[in-house]
């Protein structure tokens, strides 16, 4: 676990957004080692989806950087996304392919090995319950189910990381124990998973790291004992810390 | 009431925000464009119209009869323009609008969210068409040196044929959802639509109108007057309005009036009987749209046959962004009756040049028909112009929300932009190229002419294709409900101006030199030393401006859409 943890797979140096006179994201700087969860939690409007836009590619920084595994996504974005597996909060996709469709496009377009295409989509659709669906249009499943279907194409080209935006909205419980269990394996496999989430249930069960970001700037990032500590409440569970953390922010 | 007005606020508000939102950084300069480009259409109906007008007054004995027929025949286009753009925009208004399911969760009956939304859609379809229809009135009154009472009658006859049409689509589209869930009504109205325009257009190009103007054809002078002074039918409204409108004309108050009570007599019984129809049935229709998002004609899924397999010789993200272009295209029917539709404007488009009476023309055949030619080379590329602009210049905006998969994904959108670049470009080439061909074969043009023409049109596809992707992506739309309708937008409207601009240029570069080398041979002379002067840096010029056509638009669509804020 060390020598994963001594390569840092995400970083993010002096970032921030602008848009017009708002500042989004204010001189974020954070790193992210091989293998680990981050979670990244705040209140609305405090700048996650930006963050995890920009680090996908979606979005330009006003200021600063996205390093992915060494790479400068400013310097070489192609190289840099193809090591990504990014799932957005809303699952918009092409609603006249079918799921299968869907999976043969991310493979094109991330270049995965054809040999190998069908019995991994296959794979992946089934862990995710829509191998049934595969041959329908998109625009019949729900919208649980196309987040599903984001999820397995993020996953088909066997990315190093993982940006994910609310990754539990939309699904039944039954999927975010299995998202969970799932995220939890490939993180034990070396793959670096980066989240932003409103469950802090969720960030509290699976993150080896959480930052909690307010107003654009982070303003405490570490494991939950870290975040207590920082709280200076030691006894109690994340959702107090988070709100200790925010509201005090707020007073200041 | 309260209600009503209160639906109908956040919409007022909407569009009073549109001019302080992010995206309204060029709002002067666009209002400005459409401004003057909406002013030059207004101006130019009225002078044709004026003009039309004069010439009637002039003709003497049936100058006024043809007046007449022209003013009823406008009324009747108005009257069928305006009930089918309220189809559309009342079926999208009242069933597929993303914001119904707030409305209906609200506490309002669902009477009164029709009626708002009625209104609403009323005033959408409406505007344009009564905007563009006052030139026409106008120059019926100053021609005719017509009085108050016939601006009051026209100002007044106006409202009720836009609620009547309006309450007739509205009437339709609710009964129809009954029966049809919406996801189904729309291809179902789109279809019917198109169909009946289609009939109406081969019906109307069947019958020859070019006939009317030679009264030889007809078996006496009386016959023809007959046919011109034909009343409407006295059910129609148009009729009424029609009526009334030439009483107004004429100066006959009474007659006037008397019409203009019928019109309104009927539009506010329709609006009783809609509200009444809706009251019972809208919510039926409302709630059945939510339970189907059904297709015309069911999709085969995987039973389909395969024919990506053509294209595996791409590289695998040209492949993905080539096979998703087309499978999205086709699977979308409402891009069908649209298809429908130019493959009809085509056949009428060519039928003209094959009963075109060259032979009786008191100018050489052999001159005509290469003038003819030379023309056709301009209108043919303003036909792709105007399919480019329905199909290419939204091809960015379709990638809708889901354009997050390019920009995340591990491809340039130089890349992206030149597939699409490639899926238009060779089915409107072999379009342009089989329009030109066929055209002159009809015409029976020189083959100097048949090689200039399909070679000019050769280097002018790409120029208008590239030109329609990357103003798309210069001006994308990812948030409209209906990414077609971005034409209709500022970039659209650039697009449209600089590709006529485009073509009217090349054309200009053309015609001279052209206009020599036929001479020259009609004559049998040769060129001299200056002529070929002229020939050779003209068609230079043109090679030069069509290659610029290309590069220049592809560069600044794609540094717009790789700015990423």
């Amino acid at each position: 676990m060390n020598d994963l943890q001594d390569h840092k797979m995400i970083e993010l140096k002096n970032l921030t957004k602008r848009y017009g006179n708002t500042l989004a994201v204010n001189n974020l700087n954070l790193s992210v080692s091989k293998g680990e969860i981050y979670g990244f939690i705040g209140p609305n409007g405090a700048g996650k989806t930006t963050t995890i836009r920009i680090m996908g590619g979606v979005l330009a920084p006003t200021e600063g950087m996205v390093v992915i595994d060494g790479i400068n996504m400013a310097d070489d974005p192609e190289s840099v996304k193809r090591r990504i597996g990014f799932i957005p909060d809303r699952p918009f996709i092409y609603e006249k392919l079918t799921g299968m469709e869907f999976m043969r496009f991310s493979a094109d377009l991330y270049g995965v090995d054809e040999r190998v295409f069908l019995e991994n989509a296959q794979a992946l659709l089934k862990k995710f319950g829509i191998l049934n669906w595969a041959d329908e249009l998109i625009e019949s499943y729900s919208h649980g189910m196309k987040q599903r279907l984001i999820i397995s194409s993020a996953l088909l080209h066997n990315p190093t990381v993982i940006i994910v935006d609310e990754p539990m909205v939309g699904l039944d419980p039954a999927a975010i124990k299995m998202v969970k269990n799932m995220f939890r394996e490939l993180a034990r496999e070396g793959m670096t998973i980066f989240m932003s989430t409103h469950t802090l249930a969720v960030a509290e069960d699976i993150c080896d790291r959480i930052g909690v970001i307010h107003r654009g700037s982070l303003i405490a990032t570490g494991t939950t004992g870290d975040l207590r500590r920082i709280a200076g409440i030691e006894e109690a569970d994340l959702e107090e810390v988070f709100l200790n953390l925010t509201e005090e922010q707020e007073i200041q | 009431m309260k209600e009503i007005l209160a639906l109908l606020r956040s919409r007022f508000w909407s569009f009073r925000n549109g001019s302080y939102s992010r995206d309204a950084k060029n709002h002067r300069l666009k209002g400005f464009l459409f401004g003057t480009v909406g002013l030059l259409f207004w101006a130019g109906i009225f002078a044709i119209f004026y003009r039309v007008l004069v010439y009637f007054q002039g003709v003497e004995g049936f100058g006024d009869v043809l007046a007449r027929k022209l003013m009823s025949m406008v009324l009747v286009t108005l009257f069928s323009l305006l009930i089918f753009s309220s189809i559309i925009t009342s079926l999208t208004k009242l069933y597929l609008s993303k914001d119904l399911i707030l409305v209906h969760s609200m506490p309002v009956s669902a009477a009164k969210i029709f009626l708002a939304r009625w209104f609403e859609s009323t005033l959408d379809s409406s505007w344009m068409v009564v905007v563009y229809m006052l030139p026409v009135f106008l120059s019926y009154g100053i021609v005719y040196k017509a009085g108050l009472l016939f601006y009051t009658t026209v100002g007044l006859t106006i409202l009720p044929l836009c609620l009547i049409a309006s309450g007739i689509s509205a009437l339709a589209v609710v009964l129809v959802a009954l029966v049809l869930p919406a996801g189904r009504l729309r291809s179902f109205f789109i279809f019917l639509g198109f169909a009946l325009f289609l009939i109406l257009l081969i019906a109307f190009r069947m019958m020859r109108p070019e006939r009317l103007v030679n009264p030889d054809t007809f078996a006496s002078l009386i016959l023809y007057f007959k046919s011109l002074e034909t009343p409407g039918s006295p059910l129609l409204p148009t009729t009424w309005i029609f009526d009334s409108i030439q009483a107004a004309l004429q100066g006959q108050a009474g007659s006037a009036v008397f019409d203009l009570v019928l019109t309104w007599s009927f539009a506010i019984a329709m609006i009783f009987v809609i509200t009444w129809i809706s009251g019972a049935t809208y919510f039926t229709g409302y709630s059945k749209a939510q339970t189907t998002a059904g297709r015309l004609f069911p999709f085969r899924g995987g039973r389909s046959r395969d024919w990506t397999y053509i294209l595996n010789h791409l590289s695998g993200p040209v492949r993905a962004f080539a096979v998703k272009e087309i499978k999205t295209f086709f699977r979308d029917q409402t891009q069908w009756p649209q298809i429908f539709l130019i493959v009809a404007l085509i056949v009428i488009y060519l039928y003209n040049f094959s009963v075109l009476p060259l032979d009786k023309s008191p100018i050489k055949t052999v001159y005509l028909q290469n003038i003819f030619s030379f023309l056709n080379m301009g209108l043919a590329t303003f036909v792709l112009t105007a399919v480019a602009a329905r199909f290419v210049y939204p091809a960015v905006s379709i990638e809708g929300e889901a354009f997050w998969i390019v920009r995340s994904s591990p491809v340039k959108i130089r890349t992206l932009l030149w597939i699409k670049f490639c899926v238009y470009y060779v089915p409107l080439l072999l379009l342009t190229e089989i329009l030109i061909i066929v055209s002159n074969i009809l015409l029976h043009v020189t083959p100097f002419m048949m090689v200039l023409s399909v070679t000019t049109v050769f280097f002018m596809v790409p120029g208008i294709v590239s030109m329609g992707v990357g103003f798309g992506a210069a001006y994308p739309d990812f948030q409209s409900e209906n990414a077609a309708q971005s034409v209709t937008s500022f970039g659209g409207l650039l697009y449209m101006i600089l590709c006529a601009g485009f073509i009217a240029t090349v054309i200009v570069l053309e015609a001279g030199p052209v206009y020599t080398v036929f001479m020259a041979g009609f004559r049998g002379a040769s060129l001299s030393t200056l002529q070929w002067i002229w020939l050779v840096v003209s068609f230079s010029l043109v090679l030069l401006l069509c290659i610029l056509a290309v590069i220049v638009p592809m560069r600044w669509g794609e540094r717009c859409l790789s700015r990423n804020d």
